[in-house]
């Protein structure tokens, strides 16, 4: 039985005992009783798994170099030597796709990281504290989500200037108001449990208690959150690729595989929007599959169901 | 000869002439009908084309206008020979090419009443010049280069012009045929076209719905008698390419815009209404790349010269056009052009030789001039947010990474492209440039001039000022085509803005649009004047 001793600022000293709970299980068992339980989430898993493969690799995946023209192969219908076919200017669509993949996971995966944990100190801070802050922040998410994701991404990415980075701002600047509310609402009830109160009581700091004891608990919350948020930033960083605002030409991202140029030439060659749209249908069908897998064995009130 | 044998030899030559192309009879014009025209995006400038470079704004605004003189709207290639009479009734040379003299014709009137004079024309081209006493000022005024070696023009007489030139100038009248050349009423400030139209064209404004379309009626008062045939023009502003195709696919729309139509997209027009009407022509656009040579790295000539050599133009036009472009050196290429250089002038030029060998001498260059594998040469393109400038980019970025030459793509928006370039604020860029005449003096004056304002790389050669202005005041056609093809050579191989190719136009119409014959150059076609509907 764990034990762990805090001295508070009064000098009071509290002794935590951990209760007897089940038996801690190997992760070996988690992921089985996981795939075995939610298998369509199991299945967005695995494709979220072949994606962080796939731009990991994606120098020694490639058959092409991504930017590599070639006016002697310009629109080649899938073959043996461009298994998807290539584009308008003769690059290679699978390489593109391969190549792409990086720039949707770093975009999707940084943007949400960094809106949701931006988001959720604020939620944490604003629902702790309470009263004026609270009020405050509330007033000022409220204007920042009045504004629908994709609109709010628009604005800030042609302000911006396209760019990898700007990108990644453009799209986790929208995220931040929706972390925050559901943070703050999983701190509004945790602040008032028992623990919390006897923390308080004991003279902790606040950011002490706010850290230490709250926000651990909001964790499930947290994962659920990123991981739903994950495939609406992929599609938003392919819908503003695919205006232009997204990451440059001419490194491949897969919106922009299916911008302008692609829907000038896609009667003619329909490969050239038909793999980078299965791509990103996939990425954003595995991350909400995983994400609502996550969601229903994360939340107790949903566990089971 | 019996009577069978008669109609059986008759039916026989009927065959033989159908067979090898009779003569095509002229079917008599039809009055009547609305033209419903594509219009790409809304008018940048409004109706003011003195103050536009862009097509958009010239293409809907020529039915409202005259100029002194026009291209033959009835004619492809445009030159000296094609040239019409327009408000003006005739013209003269004077004083050995010193002195333009232009008669007009009686009895014009602009849109709102008020008689057309020679203060008209004197006070427009002051105002385009910037002459110390013009009545009025451009707010953007693009071609006042075309214009700089007039002295002075007169106006002794309401019917009569002079325009006295500082030397010999023949090409003037070929500037005033160009659709950029309208002549603006004198009693109409400037800045209004930028909203409304008072002209003497064919046609009268009848509302702009910005965003949405431009409709012109018939004008009832126009000086040439019995023109124009149509009721009404409409201009119907689609901006999403697909869209746009699918409404002149569907009868929609009559006629397309000019040099929007890419080869892939009228094969597909063609293969879903294979009655369409498809014209091949040239636009007197070019695909060229700006290295500012003002700046380093490229105000090293070594630097410029390794660039262009990477640069595969035969790919370029496959890859980047499908086909649907030319090589060409600075003037457009025959036959879309007369002043183009010939095949093996253009092939000794650096850029067009095989591209493996031409890729090892740009290796060679760069590395005379100190780069290599261990210091790429590391450089930023800027270009416009639009996929014909960005599919251009992309195109050079990976030839000159093939030569060791790492190149980042810059995007910018259209707004401020231009500003961009002018301000020479880039170190290489992906441009497009339309001439609006084909002509060597249109065409230098404004793009190699030291000091122009459009000449974006700054470029600017003692030697080939000399050429050029030599050039302008030879009035011996043979010898001036010999020192523009010497300039179009230096030019190329001074990297001063090397070509990349000339865009080829696929213009789609319906048969049942008569008498819209498309030019070899975007600008100056489309008056309206003769255009009818079979229908």
């Amino acid at each position: 039985m764990a034990t762990e001793r805090v001295v508070a600022d009064s000098g009071l000293e509290l002794v935590t005992v951990a209760a007897p709970g089940r038996p801690r299980t190997g992760w070996w068992t988690t992921l089985r009783r996981f795939c075995r339980k939610k298998p369509l989430g199991a299945a967005g898993g695995a494709l979220m798994l072949v994606m962080v493969g796939t731009a990991l690799l994606a120098d020694s995946l490639a058959t092409y170099d991504p930017i590599a023209t070639d006016a002697a192969n310009t629109l080649a219908a899938p073959n043996s030597e461009h298994w998807l076919g290539s584009d308008h200017l003769g690059r290679d669509i699978y390489s593109r796709i391969v190549h792409g993949t990086r720039v949707s996971l770093i975009v999707g995966v940084l943007s949400t990281l960094f809106g949701s944990v931006l988001g959720g100190l604020i939620g944490l801070l604003s629902a702790y504290f309470g009263g004026r802050t609270d009020l405050i922040s509330q007033r000022l998410l409220d204007i920042l989500q009045g504004l629908p994701l994709l609109v709010l991404a628009l604005v800030m990415s042609a302000a911006l200037g396209p760019s990898l980075q700007n990108v990644i701002i453009a799209i986790s600047i929208p995220i931040i108001p929706r972390a925050a509310r559901v943070i703050r609402a999983s701190v509004l009830s945790i602040r008032e449990m028992q623990y919390v109160e006897a923390a308080r009581a004991l003279g902790l700091r606040h950011l002490r208690i706010a850290f230490r004891h709250v926000l651990p608990n909001t964790i499930g919350p947290f994962i659920v959150l990123t991981t739903a948020q994950l495939g609406s930033a992929i599609l938003v960083e392919a819908t503003l690729s695919f205006l232009g605002l997204g990451v440059p030409e001419p490194y491949p991202s897969w919106g922009r595989m299916l911008s302008v140029s692609a829907a000038e030439y896609a009667q003619k060659a329909p490969w050239l929007v038909l793999f980078p749209g299965i791509a990103i249908s996939l990425a954003v069908f595995g991350s909400n599959l995983l994400g609502d897998a996550l969601r229903d064995t994360l939340d107790p009130r949903l566990r089971g169901s | 000869m019996s009577r069978l044998r008669v109609a059986a030899s008759l039916i026989v030559v009927g065959l033989v002439i159908l067979a090898t192309g009779a003569p095509a009879v002229s079917q008599a014009p039809k009055y009547g009908g609305v033209l419903n025209s594509m219009q790409r995006e809304d008018l940048p400038q409004g109706f003011s084309i003195h103050e536009t470079g862009t097509i958009s704004t010239v293409w809907p605004s020529m039915p409202c206008f005259n100029n002194l003189v026009l291209f033959d709207p009835l004619k492809k290639l445009e030159s000296m020979d094609t040239i019409v009479p327009e408000l003006a009734e005739k013209w003269s040379w004077q004083d050995n090419y010193r002195n333009l003299v232009f008669f007009l014709r009686k009895n014009v009137k602009w849109h709102d009443g008020q008689p057309f004079t020679s203060k008209d024309v004197k006070d427009t081209f002051d105002m385009v010049r910037e002459a110390k006493d013009a009545p009025a000022k451009l707010r953007i005024n693009p071609r006042k280069d075309w214009f700089v070696n007039i002295d002075n023009i007169e106006a002794p007489d309401p019917h009569t012009v002079i325009f006295h030139l500082k030397r010999p100038q023949p090409s003037l009248l070929l500037m005033l045929a160009s659709g950029y050349s309208p002549v603006y009423p004198a009693h109409v400030p400037a800045a209004e076209f930028r909203t409304r139209c008072v002209g003497t064209g064919p046609f009268k404004l009848k509302e702009w719905r910005r965003g949405e379309y431009v409709e012109y009626v018939k004008n009832p008062d126009y000086f040439i008698k019995g023109r124009p045939y149509l009721e009404g023009i409409r201009y119907v502003v689609i901006v999403e390419r697909g869209t746009k195709y699918a409404a002149l696919q569907a009868g929609r729309l009559d006629i397309a815009f000019p040099g929007e139509s890419t080869k892939t997209v009228v094969e597909q027009v063609k293969a879903a209404q294979p009655k369409m009407v498809v014209s091949v022509v040239g636009q007197n656009v070019n695909d060229n790349l700006l290295l500012n040579v003002t700046k380093p790295p490229f105000n090293d000539a070594k630097l410029r010269r390794a660039i262009s050599i990477a640069i595969d133009r035969r790919a370029y036009v496959r890859a980047v056009h499908q086909g649907g472009a030319v090589i060409g050196a600075s003037m457009a290429p025959k036959p879309f052009g007369v002043w183009g250089l010939l095949d093996k002038d253009l092939t000794a030029l650096p850029g067009y030789g095989k591209p493996a060998d031409e890729k090892a001498k740009a290796k060679k260059l760069l590395a005379e001039a100190g780069f290599g594998p261990s210091n790429p040469l590391r450089v930023e393109m800027a270009t416009r947010a639009i996929p014909i400038y960005v599919d251009f980019a992309s195109f050079v970025i990976n030839e000159l990474k093939q030569v060791g030459v790492e190149a980042t793509l810059k995007q910018v928006e259209t707004a401020q492209w231009h500003p961009l370039a002018t301000r020479k604020e880039y170190q290489m860029g992906a441009n497009l440039t339309g001439i609006g005449a084909d002509d060597p003096d249109a065409n230098f004056y404004e793009n190699y001039a030291c000091g122009s304002p459009r000449n974006y790389t700054g470029y600017c050669d003692e030697q080939v000022m000399k050429m050029i202005d030599q050039q302008s005041q030879e009035l011996d056609s043979k010898k001036r085509l010999e020192i523009v093809a010497r300039i179009q050579k230096q030019l190329e191989e001074d990297a001063a803005r090397p070509m990349m190719g000339w865009r080829l136009d696929y213009f789609a119409q319906w048969p049942h649009v008569k008498n819209l014959v498309p030019h070899h150059n975007l600008y100056n076609y489309g008056r309206m004047q003769e255009v009818w509907l079979d229908k």
